[in-house]
């Protein structure tokens, strides 16, 4: 296993550490594909991802449902069952192990302690059998020999830390008896237990209220910078990325379409899907219009088309890019695209 | 004088929950919805804002009389639907049709598509078997499907198919005025924004009145032309949907409108929030005192510009 | 809680009256009586004797009244068919073989069952999943006089290891218990498979995986400890209902149980033992449905501590 090298890279702003110090890469992936045996067929839910992270990086993953983007995140952490689930990349290494290699004890110690993971809906995502505190207390003695009483106090200041007002009150509470912002607070708090070096959120306000919804992604902010972890926040919803992550990656039909810096992205989308995508958006002026709508449906991942997996929906297709797939490939700095007409 | 296709009058709805158990528990009142006051007019969309837990499915499955209200009117191009029977309801049943959000769970999984949309001709009786069918393949294409979807079952669909089939058969029956309760919620921004053109297109031609329930302000934003915010269970603010987004009044709509999204990282900014406590103290400038009514009178609606009603709170 | 089990112990006594009453209507609304069968031929005077010494001259109000005064003095009267001893001794000779055997048969049988379901939920799709449910289709397609007979032959006919009837000596036992665990073992492992895999796939499991929690814990503490809420809700009366429908089994290998009482009471119109046999099966369906209640309420938060606060 290579073990990865220190860089020095200067931080963006919004992140509290002093510049120029060596960062450590957190996750770095290349080339994973995840498909799962259905039905005699094969679904291939990624085909070909490449991502990497380093400490107190940001990194948005954007896609549609069945873009591929929940399973990437699934699969780094080995989640999805397999069979029906294979997972193969070139490499695939979580905070300097190599997660294709773990096994049993060693996965164990990889998820909640190098990963932690917030999810779409909190009200499915708590035992309904347990309170609060125990399902926070669990997860810390999992990963520390610590005795219950002092695993017990942290998650009361855990739980203050996520902005809740009668901690007391919410440990010794069982799931149904919070709402969603509740829940999700306190599902924050779990993840943050063991001080991982990376958090993974995957859609973590989709099923919240409006209001409820910026103060989650406010609060997810603040302690990534606070913990100085690395984050990846997964999602449909552009106002999301626009408002939480440094970096981009587009994903769609279980492919990377394009990577940039979060302000170039909406300032110059490179990816004719990416366009669309920005040019879809509902409410961007005032006054009642029709939108501009992507013509067609997503692909199939059971039948993808060959060539580019957006041909079919793109404006600006020609003959080859039904027929070769295109690479990703660096048009500037920190920026790619996997498109044969983009410049 | 504007024609009206759907008002609602001081509607309301109660739950009573025992609470406890015995042979005399305690009974909680819980009010859904308290004195909604709606006018959709004809040829017109009228959004209804909320979280969830505001009352506007409850109000909008009111307004249909798929749920009995409590107390209050609903009238239906003029005629008072309140208290009429399963048959003396029919006729208006035609005139009123509903779309959901879930569309997979509206639909029957053993109808072929075809079947599903011309189901309402069935029950209605208009036409023979094979016009009704015809119809409802004529109805496919217009919502963008064609003639061969209609021999396909449900679960052949994606969310965004299954959604124009739902459209296709609550159309059919070219009903005056149209609920939509949060019909693109399940779907992809791509297929969101086709739905939404779609509705926006079917409206036009038919000159439909669309009661639109939605918690998302911005689609809200590009398809009304005005819009009612619910807040636990009563309306706090109403206008035309110009005024709203520029204007907003009440404390509540504007917690609303201060939780979007930034549609550009570089207006991003550290939010502060309004609580919970700052809204139920509500807006000082419509309190009743400033406004030179009784409090008995309070809460209600007041007019602040030509179209533009805030509610008016009692607290100073 | 106590409330609620005083509450509940009401309601089973207006069950239990409710039972009675239809019951005993039910009975006497059948034609014919004690004494008209063809195998005892008597006159009608000598019948009319009989009938009055037992009573059965009487209105029916009075008839019901007199005998549920003596149900809530434990006194049931006296069975026709065995009139040297009174329906309660017969019970007691009668039923402990009975209760031995559905007791031992549902339990052996419920916990094979369990065993086998959770294994089968666990390795799902490899051979042990197969094995499990192959055993659970043949448990509740075959009859259980089939599943009887073909023990018989195999274990006493040809091995000649085991008797093939009676129940005085152990060795006895083992196969009326062994075909009577059949139905239990199958229903409950196919329960117990689709409670374990309903709950396997519920996101929460997952999020106890993304928490770095050992599968071994994940199993033990968390998923057990839900599917075992709707497994109990449907345990517990099927308990009851398996351990007191032993009439094939017992017959199969002549186990002098309560089984044969069932069917002989009606036949011969014993109506002391059948009003006895039906309410003493109300009564325990009634607390096991009452036990089941307290297990579940126990085991689950939402009941245990109401709505959102």
């Amino acid at each position: 296993m290579t073990l990865p090298r220190p860089r020095r890279v200067a931080l963006g702003a919004g992140t509290s550490q002093t510049p120029e110090i060596p960062l450590m890469r957190l996750l770095d992936i290349q080339n994973l594909t995840v498909s799962f045996s259905q039905h005699g067929g094969l679904v291939q839910a990624v085909r070909g991802m490449t991502l990497h992270i380093d400490q107190g990086e940001s990194l948005g993953i954007i896609g549609e449902s069945g873009s591929g983007k929940s399973v990437t995140c699934m699969a780094a952490l080995r989640l999805l069952r397999e069979p029906p689930a294979r997972i193969t990349a070139d490499r695939m290494v979580l905070a300097d192990v190599d997660v294709l290699k773990a096994r049993g004890a060693e996965l164990a110690q990889l998820r909640g302690k190098a990963a932690a993971m917030i999810f779409q809906d909190p009200m499915t995502a708590f035992d309904p059998s347990f309170t609060i505190g125990h399902q926070i207390v669990e997860t810390i003695l999992a990963h520390r020999s610590a005795r219950k009483a002092e695993a017990r106090s942290e998650a009361l200041g855990l739980l203050a830390r996520v902005e809740i007002k009668n901690p007391a009150a919410v440990l010794d509470s069982y799931p149904h008896q919070l709402s969603g912002g509740m829940l999700q607070r306190a599902m924050i708090a779990m993840a943050l237990s063991c001080r991982p070096k990376i958090l993974f959120a995957d859609e973590p306000t989709t099923a919240l209220d409006v209001t409820v919804q910026a103060q989650i992604l406010q609060l997810i902010k603040d302690v990534q910078i606070e913990f100085g972890m690395g984050l990846v926040m997964v999602t449909h919803d552009l106002g999301v990325i626009a408002e939480t992550v440094d970096r981009v990656l587009v994903m769609y039909g279980g492919r990377v379409m394009e990577q940039a810096p979060v302000q170039d992205l909406f300032d110059t989308p490179a990816h004719p899907y990416t366009v669309a995508l920005l040019a879809s958006i509902p409410g961007r002026t005032g006054g009642r219009r029709r939108l501009t709508e992507i013509p067609g449906a997503s692909p199939n991942p059971a039948n993808p088309p060959t060539g580019c997996p957006f041909h079919p929906r793109c404006p600006v297709a020609v003959a080859r890019c039904s027929q070769d797939t295109p690479v990703l490939r660096s048009t500037a700095p920190g920026r790619d695209v996997a498109c044969w007409r983009a410049e | 004088m504007m024609q009206t296709a759907l008002e609602l009058r001081n509607l309301s709805k109660t739950y009573h929950i025992r609470a406890g158990g015995g042979l005399f528990p305690a009974v909680n009142t819980l009010h859904a919805v308290r004195g909604v006051s709606l006018i959709l007019p004809r040829n017109k969309i009228l959004g209804l804002v909320g979280e969830s837990g505001s009352g506007k499915s409850t109000t909008g499955l009111m307004a249909l009389r798929l749920l009995e209200p409590t107390g209050g009117q609903i009238l239906v191009g003029g005629a008072d639907i309140t208290g009429l029977d399963h048959k003396a309801l029919k006729p208006f049943r035609r005139k009123m049709q509903v779309v959901f959000q879930d569309s997979y769970s509206a639909l029957d999984p053993m109808m072929t598509l075809a079947q599903i949309v011309a189901e309402p001709l069935h029950i209605h009786g208009l036409g023979s078997a094979r016009e009704q069918t015809d119809q409802a393949l004529d109805w496919l294409v217009r919502v963008g499907l064609d003639r061969s979807y209609g021999s396909r079952y449900p679960h052949e669909l994606s969310g965004g198919q299954r959604q124009r089939v739902a459209i296709a058969r609550a159309l059919i029956l070219r009903p005056d005025v149209l609920v939509a309760d949060e019909p693109t919620s399940a779907l992809d921004v791509s297929v969101k924004a086709q739905i939404i053109n779609l509705l926006q297109d079917l409206q036009a031609e038919m000159g439909l009145s669309i009661l639109f329930i939605s918690h998302d302000l911005s689609v809200v934003r590009s398809l009304t032309d005005s819009v009612a915010v619910m807040l636990a269970g009563r309306i706090v603010e109403q206008a035309p949907t110009e005024a709203i987004f520029a204007d907003p009044q009440h404390i509540y709509t504007r917690s609303l409108l201060d939780a979007i999204p930034a549609l550009n990282p570089k207006d991003r900014q550290r939010r502060s929030f309004i609580s919970p406590a700052q809204i139920e103290a509500g807006t000082p400038r419509y309190s009743a005192a400033a406004l030179g009514i009784p409090p008995s009178d309070v809460p209600g609606l007041v007019q602040v510009s030509p179209d533009h009603l805030v509610e008016a709170v009692v607290t100073p | 809680m106590i409330r609620y089990i005083l509450k509940r112990a009401v309601s089973i006594l207006l069950t239990f009256v409710t039972v009675s009453v239809i019951v005993f209507l039910m009975m006497h609304a059948v034609p014919g009586g004690p004494f008209d069968g063809n195998d005892m031929p008597v006159s009608k005077e000598v019948r009319d004797k009989l009938m009055a010494s037992l009573g059965l001259d009487k209105p029916l109000y009075v008839q019901y009244f007199k005998y549920m005064w003596g149900v809530f003095h434990f006194d049931f009267g006296v069975p026709f068919q065995s009139p040297g001893e009174t329906v309660l001794q017969l019970l007691a000779r009668a039923w402990p073989p009975s209760l031995i055997l559905g007791g031992l048969g549902v339990v052996i049988g419920a916990t094979i069952g369990i065993l086998l379901g959770i294994a089968a939920a666990l390795r799902r799709n490899s051979w042990i999943d197969y094995i499990a449910s192959t055993l659970a289709t043949l448990g509740l397609t075959i009859p259980v006089f089939v599943i009887s007979m073909m023990l018989i032959l195999m274990f006493a006919v040809f091995l000649g290891w085991l008797p093939a009837k009676g129940w005085d000596k152990p060795n006895s036992w083992y196969l009326p218990i062994a075909a009577y665990a059949m139905i239990p073992m199958a229903t409950y492992a196919r329960y117990t498979r689709s409670a374990m895999l309903d709950v396997l796939n519920k996101p929460f499991v997952t999020v106890l995986r993304a928490k770095g929690l050992s599968e071994r814990r994940i199993i033990f503490q968390h998923v057990l400890r839900n599917a075992a809420l709707p497994m109990v809700a449907v345990f517990l009366p099927m308990f009851i209902g398996t351990a007191t429908g032993s009439i094939f089994v017992e017959a199969m290998f002549r186990v002098p149980g309560l089984g044969a009482y069932f069917v002989s009471s009606i036949t011969l119109r014993d109506y002391p033992l059948e009003m006895a046999l039906i309410l003493m099966i109300t009564m325990m369906f009634c607390l096991a449905y009452l036990l089941t209640d307290i297990v579940y309420a126990l085991l689950n938060p939402r009941i245990r501590f109401g709505g959102k606060s």
